[in-house]
Parts: structure tokens; sequence; C-alpha cells
């Protein structure tokens, strides 16, 4: 039974608004506030803000976090948010899922969330939703207090709230919510009843909270896109052109359709467009897709099509790095990114100057669940169902491709077994889409992990040399000098940006074909893998402690105004606090045995800084073994410890992982390395034993932690084979150096 | 001839049709058992893992033919029911290892049967078993996790005892 508190109110100057979900769940819609007052902290806001929030007689409470899950637990953590300013008993919440996402036009007229910010991306979904879900829940425990009050007849400024109770000051009578809801959810609150919470009577907003849905995870529920049936659905998979930019040769048409169970072949050709980041890409592979009445029928066909193609690329990774090194090393002009006070005057006066060359090739994402739509386009309508991290995006790509009006499209967003930016890109849902819309039924597009590595959007491969000046054993100079295969470094918005003040970034604009797009803090293990080591180099040049130069470098502490769409300001004494508490975790200054050292690395990004320190051994032979992390992290308010902590464990591995391992090889154009195996991944036995975590509360709002703990673990680990052994290595995957 | 194996305590029979498809796929398209997952098709990630006799092995490589005989337990069938988990399950939740949570019951079941074979495993002997890639990095967790249910199997094992 639900409670019958859903009434929409019909006065628009009223606001709150409250109206009943497809799924009969009390709905509630808060607009935004003026955006002057959130203008500073908030880019991107959102019209406004909705929960998914239902009110039962027996008090106990549903939730649904309009963004989905992707282990970054924004399912656990934007209901926190809520059920705190609400007051409500944590221990009676149910986390539901699988609602519609909703979206209506704005004013151009472009297709946007209806209640709030659902995407899921750039570590920003705590940060742009902060204040919304606060006030959402702000707003409906005043509801709830003024319905008491009319029972009652006392002021409700007499009352108080406590785990999904109304009360009096003397706590003689109370009344619990769900007996409160139907009535409340009729009154009207103006914005000024409406009172924020004190960070200091938070219930649940900072302690610790677990995974939604645990307990299906553990007992192997379905959860997931891929676990997925659709009534009536084609199976699909798709033979894509191995190599970039290829087309169709020639198939075994019939081969593939004498295979039982399969009923059709369609072929899609390949398309480009302006692609993030770095222009025009491929972003449809040409394919032939093998339409069954089983997945497993479909797979028989797709092998049975054994098809030949045009292909006439010559990308070639390896090539494009050594053309790197030319160019970085050359005299050829860049474009200057940044070029700060007199950098030639500083390296011409300087006491010592040291120029070094880093690299890093292409990393893939390998989302552990391989990416699959399921596309339903009928005449009068769509339903997709997917794990997408932009779930707007997904009606509107249906509307481009089928002429659908976007409104008319049902997107159901599945947890996603893992997003790290790939799950952004349109590519799996373009063709699930174009052959529902083409043979008139439902389809289930399927990759496998060979087409989820080949077709990847890779982050970027990259060369970087720098050249830093000391003076008075002090950073007077950097020259950041950089050549990819796309993109480029925001390079104004990371230290050392800031705080050197003769500072200039160049890069040459890419020339490579292979695509590539966001991979968790994009771009950005690189650059610190690069800044870091060299923070590292001039430590040990000026015989300094490498956290020593690091505190002294960064000083004075202070907050500087950067303009970038995900943070407002860089804070070196932010950056410092970091160190310094990774460092204290680590007993930075006890002496390790011979072939044993630490590394530290740090990274301020998307709001948020990391610290990581590493423990590694370095045996004559060069076997390399990670024995232990301590990481620190300022995120602002810590809403969830728990999963702060988890992300910082996750991303420190990820980052380590990148760092060793994680390099795709093409060679003609095509992805030579295309599953596990080939591609080495880090198993349980090379990740640290143990990884410390530190939370440091410096009183900012909350930030993401998706991203940032990953840059760092990268220079972290370069660092730490110096200390162990003396060998420096500015090459990755460091794996190639070491053995493993 | 029909193929007949044991499948979570009870029997399955499957075509002879299908002797030469993997086990995963059986699964997960015929049987609708989707808690075993797909992950890459050749035997490295291990998101497939099922028990086959108490032993973890990788079904997407496993032929249902050779299913012939042999016991296995998806994850779907380690609990006896919701409110009777496994101690590895438990352990598993009590440590809030997850993140994305996709390889999670892969991992549960290569740990089962870890602790079959050694209840009181050491590090080198997680290492050593504990083969299963996780994408979101969640191993320090897991580790804890196996030793978490390591001690919550004796501790269960003594007050049965007592």
């Amino acid at each position: 039974m639900r409670a019958p508190s859903i009434a929409p109110p019909l006065d628009r100057r009223t606001f709150l608004k409250a109206s009943a979900s497809a799924a009969g769940a009390l709905l509630i819609s808060i607009p935004l506030p003026p955006r002057s007052s959130l203008a500073a902290r908030t880019v991107e806001a959102s019209p406004s803000w909705c929960v998914y929030l239902t009110l039962h007689p027996d008090n106990s409470a549903e939730l649904m976090s309009p963004v989905m899950e992707m282990g970054q637990f924004m399912r656990t953590t934007g209901p926190m948010i809520l059920a705190d300013e609400m007051d409500l008993d944590w221990s009676r919440v149910t986390l539901t899922r699988d609602e519609p996402v909703r979206m209506i036009r704005d004013d151009k007229g472009e297709v946007t969330y209806q209640y709030g910010q659902a995407n899921a991306g750039g570590s920003q979904t705590v940060r742009n939703n902060w204040d919304y879900m606060r006030r959402a829940g702000a707003t409906v425990r005043r509801m709830l207090i003024e319905e008491a009050a009319d029972r009652w007849q006392v002021p409700a400024d007499t009352l108080i709230t406590r785990d999904s109770f109304v009360m009096d000051q003397a706590g003689t009578r109370r009344i619990s919510y769900g007996e409160l809801a139907g009535k409340a959810a009729q009154r009207r609150v103006t914005p000024e009843q409406v009172e924020l919470k004190q960070r200091s009577d938070y219930r649940i907003m900072g302690k610790d909270a677990g995974v939604a849905d645990i307990r299906d995870i553990v007992m192997g529920r379905p959860l997931f896109g891929i676990d997925e049936d659709y009534p009536n659905a084609l199976q699909a998979v798709i033979e894509r052109a191995p190599a970039l930019n290829a087309e169709i040769a020639g198939y075994n048409k019939n081969a593939a359709l004498a295979v039982p169970g399969v009923r059709q072949l369609i072929e899609l050709p390949r398309k480009v467009e302006d692609h993030w980041p770095g222009g025009d890409a491929q972003v449809l592979a040409a394919g032939i897709a093998v339409l069954a009445d089983s997945l497993w029928a479909a797979m028989q066909g797709r092998k049975a099509l054994a098809a030949r193609w045009k292909n006439a690329a010559t990308d070639d990774s390896t090539l494009q790095l050594q053309q790197f090194h030319r160019l970085v090393q050359s005299n050829d002009t860049a474009e200057k990114l940044v070029d700060d006070g007199d950098v030639d005057a500083a390296f011409a006066t300087a006491d010592l100057v040291l120029d070094h060359t880093y690299e890093k090739p292409l990393f893939a994402h390998a989302c552990m669940e391989p990416y699959n739509c399921i596309a339903d386009i009928r005449s009068d309508g769509a339903t997709i169902v997917t794990g997408h991290q932009v779930p707007h995006w997904v009606a509107r790509e249906v509307e481009s491709i089928t002429g659908l009006d976007a409104l008319k499209v049902k997107v159901i967003s599945k947890r996603m077994g893992g997003g790290f930016g790939r799950r952004a890109e349109l590519d799996y849902l373009r063709e699930a889409v174009t052959l529902s819309h083409r043979i008139k039924r439902p389809v289930k597009v399927t990759w496998t992990r060979e087409d989820e590595i080949q077709r990847d959007f890779f982050d970027a491969a990259a060369v970087m040399r720098v050249r830093a000046a000391l003076k008075n054993k002090r950073i007077v100079g950097w020259h950041h000098r950089q050549a990819q295969t796309r993109g480029w470094p925001e390079a104004r918005d990371y230290f050392p940006a800031k705080v050197v003040s003769n500072y200039r970034v160049e890069r040459f604009p890419p020339t490579s074909n292979i695509p590539c797009g966001p991979w968790r803090a994009p771009t950005q293990l690189q650059w610190a893998f690069a800044t870091e080591s060299m923070l590292d180099e001039l430590a040990h040049a000026a015989g300094e402690d490498p956290l020593a130069f690091r505190l002294q470098w960064l000083q004075p502490y202070q907050e500087h105004p950067i303009e970038n769409w995900a943070a407002r300001s860089i804070h070196s004494g932010r950056m410092a606090a970091c160190y310094e508490a990774a460092a204290r975790l680590a007993d930075w200054k006890r002496p390790r045995p011979k072939g044993t050292g630490l590394g530290i690395g740090g990274h301020f990004t998307f709001g948020t800084y990391a610290a990581c320190v590493l423990e590694v051994s370095v045996s004559d032979n060069d076997e390399l073994k990670i024995l232990r992390a301590w990481g620190a992290i300022d995120c602002g308010f810590a809403i969830n410890p728990n999963h702060i902590r988890a992300q910082m464990e996750g991303g420190f591995i990820d980052g380590l992982n990148a760092a060793l391992f994680n390099a795709v090889h093409v060679s003609e154009g095509r992805v030579v390395n295309d599953n596990f195996g080939k591609l080495r991944w880090m198993r349980l036995r090379e990740a640290p034993l143990s990884i410390e975590v530190e939370i440091i509360d410096s009183g900012y709002a909350p930030t993401g932690v998706g991203e940032p703990p990953v840059p760092p673990a990268g220079a972290a680990l370069a660092n730490a084979i110096f200390a162990a052994c003396g060998k420096r290595v500015r090459r990755m995957p460091i794996a190639d150096s070491f053995k493993i | 001839m029909p193929i007949e194996f044991t499948l979570n305590r009870q029997p399955v029979t499957a075509p002879d049709a299908k002797a030469e498809m993997p086990l995963l796929w059986f699964l997960r398209e015929d049987l609708r058992l989707k808690g075993t997952k797909f992950g890459c098709g050749i035997g490295q990630c291990g998101a497939c893992t099922v028990l086959s006799n108490g032993s973890a092995i990788r079904s997407c490589v496993m032929r249902v033919a050779d299913a012939k005989g042999l016991s296995i337990v998806t994850i779907e069938g380690l609990a006896g029911d919701e409110r009777h988990l496994h101690p590895v399950q438990q352990a598993w939740i009590e440590t809030d290892v997850p993140q994305c949570g996709y390889c999670q019951g892969g991992q549960i079941l290569a740990a089962v049967a870890l602790l079959e074979r050694s209840p009181n495993p050491t590090d080198t002997d997680i290492d050593a078993a504990m083969t299963n890639l996780c994408r979101c990095g969640s191993y320090v967790r897991i580790r804890k996790a196996v030793k978490a249910a390591a001690l919550r199997t004796k501790t269960s094992q003594r007050s049965l005892r007592s």
C-alpha cells in the first residue's frame, strides 16, 4: 500500500510541487533558486531537481537517485543527502531503481532533464546536486511539520523532527511521517519557510553507508543492462571493420544465414563526425549486424560471415609515439596554451635546468560489462533499456536517427558494469536504434570484449617534454611541451599552474586518426605522471626530501581563482595538506629496508585534491613488487566516508593498473591486443596489500571523488621505484621496464 | 544423448545440440540465470566463474558436454535462501566490497572455492587463488572480505560443535 499522498497543487507560485510518477511514487520537484546565488558554486546547474520519494503508512520510505550507479556510489550518496535533510530513519529507507528518466525541452527546444542533473560524469554529480537535494529534503520536512502543527494546533516552530517522526520539543508526543504524508503533500511551503540543517545536525551524512543493491549483487540477481530480456527482441551482434575507416569488401551471407536461429543480416555504414577531443573521428565502424533468436546463435552467425575488409588505414601507435618524441625535441613551433611570466628569462638565470621527456600510451576503458543496448523503436514512441552516463543524449539520439519526438522515448537507465567515460559514447546505442528502426522490432545489441577494445575511444597517447628551472632550490620556470594523438591538457587548471609564475605549456596539433574520448580523469594521469615525476627529479637534484620539497614549493598556501567548467579555484594549501596527511600515514621518515622505497604523487582536479604514497620493492634483477599505499583526499565535506575511501582504493588501483599495464597497440589502424591476456590488467596479487585513507575536512562544500584519486598513482609508482632502486622510469607502461 | 548434470542442487538436462555451447551461455541464455557474467569469453577475467564440484572454473571456456555428471553451483545457488546467505556473501556485505558490482558474483565463488581448500588462507594463498579481474579495483576489500569470511566460517563451525 502506498500512502495516498499525491495531490498536485494548482498554484504555479507554490514552491513545492508534488505529483504522481508512473509507478505511483510521490514525485517532488523544486524550482531552481535564483541563479545568482548559485552561480559561484554550481556550474551547469540543472533547471530543477527531482527526487523520487514514497512515504508508506508503516513509516518506511522509498527513495531513488535519478543518477544511475556505475560504481561511483551515487545511488547511496544522493539519497543520503535528501534523507538527512528530511530527517528520515535511514534504516527504514529502501532504494528503488529503474524509473524512466524524465525529460523536457528547454526554451531553445533542447532535450534536457525535467527534474535534475542525471548525468554521471566529470565527478560532478554530488557537486551539481548538493544544494538541490538538501532543499528538496528540507522542504518535505517542513511540509510534514506544518501538517503535524495543524493537527496538534501548535505553532510549527515549536516542533522538531527525528528519524521519520515529528515531535514536540519535550518529546511527549510524536507522529510518524507515514501518517502525515498524505495530507502533508497537499501543503504549500514557501522558500522562506525552508531552513537547511546545520552541519552539526546531520545524522546520516558524514557517517559510513553501504552499497545500494548489495544483497542483489552478492546473490547474483539481474541488475545490469546485459542481464535484461525484452519481449520479442532479436539478439544482435555486429561484425565491425577491425581497422579504422575500413569498408566492407565481402562476406559469406549464405553461411551466416544457414546458422540455426539467425534471422537476418543488416549492413551498417561507418560514420565520421566531430568528436571530443580533437575534431573528426570515426564514431561508428562499418559493420554487418547478425540478428538472431539468441545471442549464441548471433555469435555463431557472425563467425560464419568470414567478413573481408577494404583497409587503407596506416595508423600505428608505436610510430606515432616516435613522431611525438621527434616533435617535442624539435625546434618546431607549437601552439602555446599558457605563457605566464617570462619563461626564457627564468631559464637563462637558473642555477640548474632539468629536461626530461615522459611517455604515455593509449589507455583502454575495458568496462567489465561489455556494452549493450535494447532498443524498441515503434511508430508512436520508443523504449531504450541501457546503461548510459548521459541519459538525455540517448533520447536526443533516438530522435535524430528515427525522427521520433525525443520526449516519446522512454529511457530506462540500468546499473552500469563500469562507465569510466566510455559509457558516455553513443555507438552501441546508435547501432541498436538503427537496427530496431530498420526491422520494426525490438533489438538487443551486445558487444564482445574484442569489440569493446577494438572500437574504444582511448585516453590519448602522449609524449611530454618538461623543462624545469631551479634557482636557490626554488622552481623559477616550467616549460611543458607535448604531442598527443588527440586533445590537449587543461594546463591552466592543474598544478604547477599558479604556483610557478614563469610557466609555459605548448602542444602540437594532433595528426592521428585514432579515436580518443573521456577516460576517468581524461589525460590527467599523464599530466600528473610528468609533473609529479619532474617534481621528484627536481627534489633529488636539489638534495631535498621529495615531500619537504613539495610543501616548500606550494608556499605561500593560497587559493587561486581558475576558470574551469568543473572548479572555480585551486588551493595550494589544500594540496599540501593532502601530501602531508598521506605521508604521515605512510610514516614517511621511517627508513625502509634496502630495495624498498616510498614515492609520493598528488593531483587536483574537478574541485578535489588527492595524494598518494606508495611503497614498493625492487630486487637486483628488476623484480617489482607493490607493497602498500596510503592516501589523503580533500573533497570538501565527506558525505559518505566509506565510499570516499572505496573510491580512493579503487582509483589508486586503476591508476596503478594504467601506469603498469594499460597500453593498447594499434598497427595499420587495427588494435593488436584486443582482449584480456593480450592487454594485461591488474589482478589482486599485483595490487597493494592495503590502502589506508585519510579524509581531510577542510570545511568546503562537497566535491566529487570518482576521478581525482586516479592521476596521482602513476607518478607515485615511478617515484617509489626511484626511491627503491635509483632507476628513473619515464615511460608507461612501466611493466615494460620491470618484472611484475 | 542428453547431457545431465546438477545445477544448484537440482538435476538439469541439456539437449545434445547444446553440447559444444559454453556453459556460460547455456546458463545465461537457455536457463536465464544472469548472475554468471560475460566478461571476455576466453577464460581470462573470471566474471563467468561457477563452482564445479566445489572448484572455481570459468564457464565461458567449459563446454556444456564437459559438465556431464558434475555438480555446478552458480552465484544464484550459493545461498540456501535470502535469509541464509553463505558466510562469504555475508562477509562481502559486511566489508562493502562492490563498486560497479559486475565481477563480484565470480569473485565470491572464487573465494568460496579457496576457503573450501584452505579454511585459513594466507595472503599468498589469496594471491594465488583470487585471479578474477575487478575493473573497479576493489581488491583491497576483496582480500579483507576473504579473511573476514574465513573467520566467520571458523566461528560458525565452532558454534556448531559446541
